[in-house]
Formats: structure tokens, sequence, C-alpha cells
């Protein structure tokens, strides 16, 4: 704007820099509302696209029409009563109900918005022994983008958190009869309850970052402290597997179990508000994976107990619990990257399965090089897959 | 100065502009109350299953007396979760279909659940035959407790279950249609007003954010129908419906209406349309 004012052989005074100021003020303004009628017009578009409603009539024994194709997005439904009992509508989903109307008065008519994906759907026409009528829904340019929306992954990281509140609350009554067991000095039972206690832990370790302290209170390995397992610091699982399995007494350990139970009652408290990003799941799960991968080859993670197995089984379920949580949207938005993880988590629980004998899984340093190798090479495979998952939902 | 000033004044044009996109609630801010939505929903499972077994029990005991007199109770952990328990149609019409949702009506074969249940032993007066309606009633009660398990609940179902809640009430509990054979409507009522302040209080301080005034109106009708239904309170449970006087139930449908409006503004309010 400047270079297209004459030069002046005096500054401007204030009153033409005020007027000037003025002007602009006055031209944003006028922009403003222009932007507004715009939108508004846009908007008032929008609702007459979706204005075209498409009208089902439920007779006393049928829908008329009884196959119904609109394209995908945002539809309006208006749903007439032609029968002579309050009626009910709903788009079903297998069993699930998608959208309804509920108490639909005779000779009356109401309508039904509803924002569908491309499939075939059920819809429900009246009295529940009337024959259902089928919707489809056809792709199309309108409906949402394959970049899914923030919104969608409400419900998968709520249902997350609320499985890392079942584990929780499980893991605190497991860990008080554990502790009950070490305390009364019941050496065998203390035994049998160390792996089924700590893969309740090992199923929540892929957001495990997320309570790093707890964490490291509750599992950590005694390579982390100066004096290794003669370390005051050391304490938890592992502490508990050193005295239970390599030094196979209960004699010292009743307040490293009163301590973990202190532990696990903290972590059920932490987990009721602990934010968990969306971005944290897979990539969580992800690292999980390629640490045990390293651990399957090594098998340092249970060097007392040689329990590793039960403990991969474990993290797998946990890496599994993320997969299907968040396989409603990748299975959109990236459909192949979503078969080849299903097939990474089909392929390292057949492996798995494969080892387990008639008790049980053997003990760790019972499974020859070659088996660790296998086991090793599947995980790193689900750690891969895991890792580009954000990047295909959206979420880098 | 006076540039200075005019500075300001172009910086207050320029927030006004921006100022048409009101503060949204984010959706990260949505996850806390749909986790302890479902904490909820599954506690009042867990109780709807003790007290479904402890009535059919009852049922096929033979108990009449004491059939009927759990009836009333044992549906109020399903009335107030109906939002998610509703999304599984197959178990909603066994569960909980009234007669009229069949062509044969009560002598409809399809007709079970626990309005089937409730016809048997409130108009027949007797258990006879009603155990197998016993029996796939547990049967489908754990099966729903079973399948809320693996479910990932919709957020846009969960919001929008408070307004749900409230035309249910709007359009059948006012009437008395809904328990029609026992007359223990006022349980199923304050199950659904529960059910919706539930969802309503989980939601309440991110809308509080953006309109104290909503807030305030919601939970000031929430107040005015608990206190009317107080006053049908009886040492274990409530009073029949037909107790309750026209002058309430013209007193509690002006609130009911409104709440079942207000409520379902909330999706919207949240994000969630």
């Amino acid at each position: 704007m400047a270079s297209s004012l004459p030069p002046a052989a005096n500054p401007p005074s204030a009153k033409w820099l005020k007027l000037a100021l003025v002007g602009a003020l006055a031209l944003m303004v006028i922009g403003a509302a222009l932007f507004y009628y715009a939108s508004e017009k846009a908007r008032d578009a929008k609702l007459a696209q979706t204005g075209n409603e498409v009208a089902v009539t439920i007779n006393a024994t049928s829908c008329d029409p009884n196959d119904l194709t609109v394209p995908a997005g945002r539809t309006v439904f208006r749903i007439v009563n032609k029968s002579e009992r309050a009626v009910e509508w709903e788009i079903l989903d297998g069993v699930m109900v998608l959208e309804e109307r509920e108490n639909i008065a005779p000779g009356i008519s109401q309508t039904l918005t509803a924002k569908l994906a491309a499939g075939t759907y059920e819809i429900t026409c009246g009295l529940l022994s009337n024959p259902r009528g089928t919707l489809h829904v056809t792709p199309s340019a309108n409906a949402e983008s394959s970049r899914p929306a923030p919104v969608a992954f409400i419900g998968p990281v709520a249902e997350y958190r609320f499985f890392l509140a079942m584990q929780a609350s499980g893991l605190t009554k497991a860990v008080q009869a554990f502790a009950d067991a070490v305390k009364a000095g019941d050496l065998a039972k203390a035994q049998a309850l160390y792996v089924p206690t700590r893969t309740i832990y090992s199923q929540i370790k892929p957001v495990a970052d997320s309570f790093a302290d707890l964490d490291n209170a509750i599992d950590a390995y005694a390579d982390y402290f100066e004096k290794k397992e003669q370390d005051p610091g050391f304490s938890g699982f592992h502490r508990l597997e050193y005295g239970l399995f390599a030094q196979k007494s209960t004699s010292g350990l009743g307040p490293v179990a009163g301590k973990l139970v202190a532990d696990a009652a903290a972590l059920q408290t932490r987990l009721r508000s602990l934010d968990v990003a969306p971005e944290k799941l897979a990539d969580g799960a992800s690292r999980l994976m390629a640490r045990s991968a390293a651990a399957a080859v090594t098998g340092n993670d249970e060097r007392y107990s040689h329990t590793d197995l039960a403990d991969f089984e474990a993290y797998v379920a946990g890496s599994r619990k993320i997969a299907d949580l968040l396989r409603p949207i990748s299975a959109k938005a990236a459909p192949q990257l979503s078969a080849s993880i299903d097939q990474n988590l089909d392929t390292v629980t057949k492996t798995l399965e494969t080892l387990k004998q008639a008790g049980g899984f053997p003990p760790y340093d019972q499974v020859s090089e070659a088996d660790r190798k296998k086991l090793g090479d599947a995980m790193q495979g689900l750690a891969a897959g895991l890792g580009k998952l954000n990047a295909a939902i959206g979420l880098e | 100065m006076k540039i200075r000033h005019s500075a300001a004044m172009l910086t207050l044009a320029l927030g006004l502009m921006a100022g048409t996109a009101h503060a949204a609630v984010s959706p990260s801010e949505l996850v806390g109350p749909v986790t302890d939505y479902k904490i909820y929903v599954t506690e009042n499972l867990d109780e709807l299953v003790k007290d479904t077994k402890a009535f059919t029990d009852a049922v096929k005991a033979g108990d009449l007396a004491k059939a009927k007199a759990l009836y009333g109770a044992s549906r109020v952990h399903y009335e107030g979760i109906e939002p998610i328990a509703e999304l599984f149609s197959d178990l909603d019409g066994s569960i909980d279909s009234r007669a009229d949702d069949h062509e044969k009506k009560e002598q409809d074969p399809g007709f079970t659940g626990f309005h089937r249940i409730e016809y048997g032993l409130f108009v027949t007066g007797s258990t006879d035959g009603l155990t197998p309606f016993a029996d796939k009633l547990m049967s489908d009660v754990l099966d729903l407790q079973k399948r809320v398990a693996g479910l990932t609940f919709p957020p846009e179902k969960v919001v929008g279950g408070a307004a749900a809640l409230l035309e249910e009430v709007a359009s059948s509990k006012i009437s008395g249609e809904e328990d029609r054979y026992a007359h223990t409507d006022l349980f199923d009522f304050q199950a659904n007003i529960d059910g919706a302040k539930k969802i309503f209080e989980l939601f309440r301080p991110l809308i509080e954010k953006s309109d104290k005034a909503f807030v305030k109106k919601v939970a000031a009708n929430f107040a005015t129908v608990d206190k009317i239904l107080a006053k049908y309170k009886t040492a274990d449970g409530y009073e029949y419906y037909d107790k309750v006087t026209e002058a309430d139930r013209k007193a509690l449908s002006g609130p009911v209406n409104t709440l079942a409006e207000d409520l379902s503004k909330m999706r919207g309010k949240l994000g969630l349309n």
C-alpha cells in the first residue's frame, strides 16, 4: 500500500495517518460483514442440500420404500407413521442401532438426521415382527475425507482409559493376595501367584511411560540400581521374583510386598485421571514390542523365574487391545496396514501358542535359540507395523 | 500516543472478527467423561445382573408375592443406562419391549422380557408358565453385560443419551404406559432422570466454561423434577403411578419437556454434531 503513495517531502501528518487508519478499520468491518454474509450463504446452501429429505412411510406390516439408497454423508430421513400404533424407526448395523427415532405417534411424521458411512444397513419397519428393509449407502465424494477427525479418537481413548481402570482395579486385588501369601511365608503360593499378578500389570505396559515413577517402583530390573539385587532401592515385582525364585525364600520380603501394595494403589488413583494422548497408544505398543523382541533373544526379563513367555503373552495382549481399539479407524484410513498389523498379531500369537506345553509355558531357559529368534522376529514385525500406524491415521 | 491508540483499535477490530468462532471444547476433554460414563454403566450392569437374578429366581420358585415386590426395583438399573442398552436392538427388544411392539400384543410368542413377566405377575396373577421367560431374561441380561464390556462407547451416543432419556420420560412415563400392568412407573421415571442427570453432571464442567446460564437452568429443572418425585417415595421404593395427582403430573411435564429440549443441545455445545 505504501508504494502506491506518492513520495512525500514531509512525513504524513498525524491527521492523515488517523484518517488512513479509520479507512482501514472501515474496510475491515465491511470485510467482516461480507465474510459473515458469505458464510451464512454457504450454510444456507448446505442446508438446502441436506434439506432433500428421504421419505420413509411405515405401514402396518412394512416400510415404503422397503429398499433405499442414499449417498454417504449426512442424510435427513422423514419417517411417516401410517400404521395404527406408535412405532420407532431404527437404522441398524448388524444388531447395533446407529440412529433411531422413538415413539412416532400414528399419523405423525418425524425427521432423523444420520451421518452414514458407505455400506449396507437394515432398517426397522414398525412392529418387531415386521420384515426389515434395506438401506444402501453408496460411497460419495461429499463424505468426509479418509483422514479421521479428532473426535474419532474420543471413543477409542476413552475405552482404553476404561481398560486401564479395570486393569488397575484387578491389579490392586491381585497384588493384595500376592502380598498376603508372601507375608504368610507361603513360598509355593507366592511363587504360583507371581505370574498371574504380574501379567495384569504387563498388559498396561504400552503406556507405562506416562507413569514412569510408579513403573520404576513396580517394575524396574536390578540392573538399574548401583548395587543391583543388593540395592535398597530395588523394589517391586522383580525384587520379589528375586527372593521367591532365586533365593527361594519369603524372608525379608514382607516390606517389599507391602510397598508393592501401596504402589499399586497409587497407580490406581493415578490412572483414574491420567490423560492419554491418542498417539501414545500405537506408539507405546510398538515400542513395547520392539523392546520385547530384543528381550526374547536375551531372556533377561524374568531372569530368576524364567516366566518370560507369560510376560510376552501379556505384552501382546496389551498391544492387541490397542490395535483392536484403533481398528475401526485404521481399517478405513489405512486398510492395507491395518490388515498387515492383524496378520502380525496372528503370527506372534501363533508363535507363542506353538511354544505352549501341556502344563502351560515352559521355563524360558529351556526355549531353544531358534525358537527365541522366531518369537523375536514375530514381535519385531508387529512392532514395525504398529510403528507406522500413527502416521497412517493422521496422528503425526 | 494517537498511533498507539489506533493500533489498539485495530487489534480490537481483528479480535472481533476472530470472535465469531466461539470457544469450543477440545475432543480430548471429552475422553474423561466418556470413560467415567462407561464405569457408571458397568457398575449399573453389575447391579442389574444381581437384581435380575433375585427377581427371576423368585419367579421360578413360584413366589408370586416376592416376584411382584421385586419387579419395580429390578428394572431400575436397566432404565438408567438405556442410552447404551438400547444400542443393541435385539436385546432391547427381548428385554424391554412392550406388548404394543408385537403384532398379537400380549399373546404374541415374541413378547418376552420384563414386561411379559410383569403381565403374568400383575394381570394373570400367577407365576405359571413364566419360567422360560425368566430364564431368557436372565441370559439376555448376562449377554448385555458381556456386549457392553466389549463396546467402545460412541461419544455422541453418550452425550445424546441425556436427551434420549428425557424424551423417553416425556413420551411414555408421564402417561404411565411403561409399566401398565404393575404401575411401578415411578421407579423407571426416577431411573431415567438419574441416568440423564449423570450424563449432564459428567459433562457439566465443560459446558459451564462457555454457558453458565444453560447449566444453571438445567440443574434447576432437574431439582424440580426430583422434588416432585420425592413426594412419592416410600420405605422400599415408590408409590404406584396411579397415586400421582393430576396436578403433579402437570407440574412434572413442564420441566421434563424443557429438560428434553435443553439436553438435546448438549451435543452441539460439545462439538459432537
